[in-house]
Order: structure tokens, then C-alpha cells, then sequence
């Protein structure tokens, strides 16, 4: 028996490693998961990956500063268009909240606060098989606190989950550990949006809901972490089985995170 | 191979795979670094070796992408026994045909993946990411391997990381 473990140790070892490693993991399914040697392994890696982009930003910057150079005075003059266009809009919608703040307080409605933001430049995009998460280059030295929203124009990103002094993980919408309290534009139906990796899925929606494909997804504010009314996604599947209390809906991210360069951080 | 070059390894293929890599990602898929690392080990030490290695590899994967400790390192380490066995029984490395090998790891630890996730969280759509990501993936992480092996071939790398004695592991 022991001449047996001798001559295999090393198997026997992998083996118990292998073991362990599964026990390790479906006690997290059951208990949630083990944050232990995160903070110094994401700050050692957020440190890197700082030192490592720096060059190839530095580049980029160069280049997006001479070398397309060229097409800025037709970019300057669309701009100037846009600005055009966008000040009219301003107008009307500062009209329009001044009428809604109005209404909100005959109503004895709480005031819609503003928004307050922090702009982060994303410096670093995992790619783990069971995972999807972004690092952003602001940190608690910058105000930035756990579970606050992370947002472009185009909408929702996900959420900070680890604060380190210089750099954040953050969650994204497709991580599997990402859930937001969403709503349907159209008719105001409320579920929770659960990362799927490749895309998202609208949990708990009732089967006699109206859904459709192409209906637009927002934040309904009910998480308390994300602002009502911010844009998550387009629903691109529905799917209701007989029997079966709940429909399937899949939503795609209006977020394309693999262009993602810069976002912004909500810090109220 | 030597354990600075494992620590070297261990210590930059995470920041690497995160930051240098997102240039070459293509309609948002990009090569799994790591996968193609690890799938070199096994082929250059042997199945113990590079299951340590793939298990180390999985870990960082894991603390650093915020997701369940130990799920990467299972998943990698069994990748690393993969490869490794492969590695004791093929001759020539530098042979094109064996990344073909690694888009098959890849594709059957993706699809382990998405098992598991569709048995702890449910609706996870299963064909679109297969067709979506995993094949794509695992296709352009062959690709980066085989340009690695050519690159470390050339440069006789593949001479100076010491293959070790794979018969006394077997």
C-alpha cells in the first residue's frame, strides 16, 4: 500500500487537488462566492495592466492625434451641427423637467436628483470562460465605491465590484453574477435581468406578459443601484412553454462591450 | 521548466490577456492567451507538470476575473492534463496539425462551462454561444498558438524551456 502511494505520488496529489478544487467550488454554488486573495492578486494585476496599457495608449493617442488629423475640420463642422442641434434639445428638455419637478411637487413626489458622475477610462478586459468583467483606471482614491452603476450614452455596463486605491473590477451585464432590477419601456413589465456570457435573460416574467422581440429593456431603479429609466438592452428572443409559470426572454446588451474605451461611473 | 518562468507566467498572463489582446479582438472575440500558453506547456514538460500549471494559470484566471474560486483552475487543469498527455506522446511539436488539438480543449472546456452554468443559473443560450463564441474562440485561439510555436520555434525557445523526463511522470 505505501510502496503504491510512493511510486504514485504525484497522481494521487493532482487527484486530491482536482477533488478539492470541485468541493471548493460547489460549496460556492450553495454559499456564494469566496473573496479570499482577491484584493492583492487584483491589486498586483490592476498595477500591471496599467504599466502594460500606458504604452499602447500612449500610441494610440499619437496616433488618433496626427495621423487623423486629416478628417478634422469635416469632424469639427458635423460637430458644430451637433452642438446646434443638441442645444435646441437642451432647451426643450430643461422645460420639460422644470415642468415635471413642478408636477412631481404639487404631487408630493420625491425630486429627481441629478446625476453625478466620474469618468473612467477602461483599461482592461477579462476574458475568463466563465466570466465577463472589465477594469476600470479609478479606484477608491477617486470616490469609487462597490455596487455603483457603470454607464456610457448608450446605456447600462454593470456594476463595480471590487475597489482597489487605483483601479475597480467591474461587473458586466453579461457576467453571470450580474443582476439588475429591469422593466419593459413599452408597458412597464418588471423583471430581473441575469447575465448569460453571450447575451442576458429577463428572469420572473410572468407568461401572460407582453413581450416582444425588440421592445426596449431599461433599469427601473428598484435595485437601488442603478437609476430608473437607464437604457440595458433589446429583447431579441421570447419563448413561453405551456406549463411553465414564466417566459423565456433573452435581451442583447445596448452596450457594445468590446468597443467599450471610456465610461462613466454614478456616484449618486 | 524552470520556476521563474512559471512565476513569470503566472505573474503577467492575466494583465497580458487583459490589456495586450483587446486590439485583436474581432466582433468582440478575442484569443484566450493563457489556453494557448498552458496547451504549450503540455506539450513542451508532461501531465502532471502542466496540470499544476494549468490549475495555477485557472486560479489567477478565477481571483482576477471575479468569478468562482477553483472553477477556471478545475477547467484549466484538466485542459493542462489534456495537453500534456498529448505532449508525452507526440514527437514533433513544431507540426502545425497538433493546434488542432487545442481548438478541441478549447471547444470541450467551453462547452464544460456552459454545462455547468446552465445547470447552476439556468437559460444560458446554449447554441448561440457555442456557434457565437466557443467555435470562433477556439479557432483564433488555435491560430495565436500556432503562430506562438512558430515564433518559439524559430527562435529555438522551445530548445531552451528543458523538456523534462515524461516517462517517469507516466
Amino acid at each position: 500500500m505505501n510502496g503504491f502511494i510512493v511510486k504514485n505520488k504525484k497522481s494521487i496529489t493532482l487527484l486530491l487537488l482536482f477533488t478539492t478544487l470541485f468541493w471548493l467550488v460547489t460549496v460556492q454554488v450553495k454559499k456564494g462566492r469566496f473573496t479570499i486573495l482577491e484584493r492583492p492578486v487584483l491589486a498586483v494585476s490592476g498595477i500591471l495592466e496599467r504599466i502594460i496599457i500606458w504604452p499602447f495608449n500612449t500610441v494610440v493617442s499619437i496616433g488618433r492625434g496626427y495621423i487623423f488629423l486629416v478628417n478634422t475640420e469635416q469632424e469639427n463642422r458635423k460637430l458644430k451641427e451637433e452642438i446646434g442641434r443638441l442645444r435646441i434639445e437642451t432647451g426643450v428638455t430643461s422645460e420639460l423637467l422644470l415642468e415635471n419637478d413642478r408636477l412631481r411637487e404639487m404631487l408630493n413626489f420625491r425630486k429627481l436628483q441629478p446625476l453625478s458622475t466620474i469618468a473612467v477610462q477602461i483599461i482592461g478586459k477579462e476574458l475568463s470562460p466563465a466570466s465577463s468583467t472589465i477594469t476600470i483606471n479609478k479606484g477608491s482614491n477617486d470616490q469609487i465605491q462597490k455596487d455603483m452603476a457603470v454607464i456610457t450614452a448608450d446605456g447600462v455596463v454593470g456594476r463595480v465590484q471590487t475597489v482597489l486605491p487605483g483601479t475597480s473590477k467591474v461587473f458586466l451585464l453579461t457576467d453571470p453574477g450580474s443582476t439588475v432590477a429591469v422593466m419593459v419601456q413599452r408597458n412597464r413589465e418588471e423583471g430581473l435581468l441575469e447575465g448569460k456570457l453571450v447575451n442576458c435573460a429577463l428572469k420572473y416574467v410572468s407568461y401572460y406578459a407582453d413581450i416582444q422581440e425588440g421592445d426596449l429593456v431599461v433599469t427601473s431603479g428598484l435595485d437601488d443601484i442603478y437609476p430608473k429609466g437607464l437604457a440595458v438592452g433589446t429583447v431579441t428572443k421570447v419563448v413561453k412553454q405551456e406549463a411553465v409559470a414564466f417566459q423565456t426572454v433573452l435581451v442583447e446588451p445596448a452596450v457594445r462591450f468590446s468597443r467599450l474605451e471610456e465610461a462613466l461611473v454614478l456616484t449618486k | 521548466m524552470k520556476p521563474y518562468v512559471y512565476a513569470f507566467i503566472l505573474v503577467l498572463i492575466i494583465p497580458f490577456q487583459s490589456t495586450l489582446l483587446n486590439p485583436l479582438s474581432i466582433f468582440g472575440i478575442k484569443p484566450d492567451l493563457s489556453l494557448a500558453v498552458l496547451f504549450i506547456i503540455g506539450l513542451l514538460t508532461g501531465p502532471i507538470e502542466a496540470a499544476l500549471a494549468g490549475i495555477s494559470i485557472g486560479l489567477m484566471q478565477d481571483i482576477g476575473s471575479a468569478s468562482l474560486l477553483g472553477f477556471s483552475g478545475l477547467t484549466r487543469g484538466l485542459v493542462g492534463l489534456g495537453a500534456g498527455l498529448l505532449g508525452s506522446r507526440v514527437l514533433d511539436i513544431s507540426n502545425p496539425v497538433i493546434v488542432l488539438f487545442l481548438t478541441v480543449f478549447s471547444l470541450v472546456e467551453g462547452i464544460l462551462i456552459s454545462l455547468f452554468l446552465q445547470a447552476t443559473s439556468g437559460e444560458v443560450p446554449f447554441f448561440t454561444m457555442i456557434a457565437g463564441r466557443l467555435v470562433p474562440q477556439a479557432i483564433y485561439t488555435s491560430v495565436l498558438c500556432f503562430i506562438l510555436l512558430r515564433f518559439a520555434n524559430r527562435r529555438d525557445i522551445l530548445h531552451l524551456l528543458k523538456r523534462r523526463d515524461i516517462q517517469k511522470e507516466l
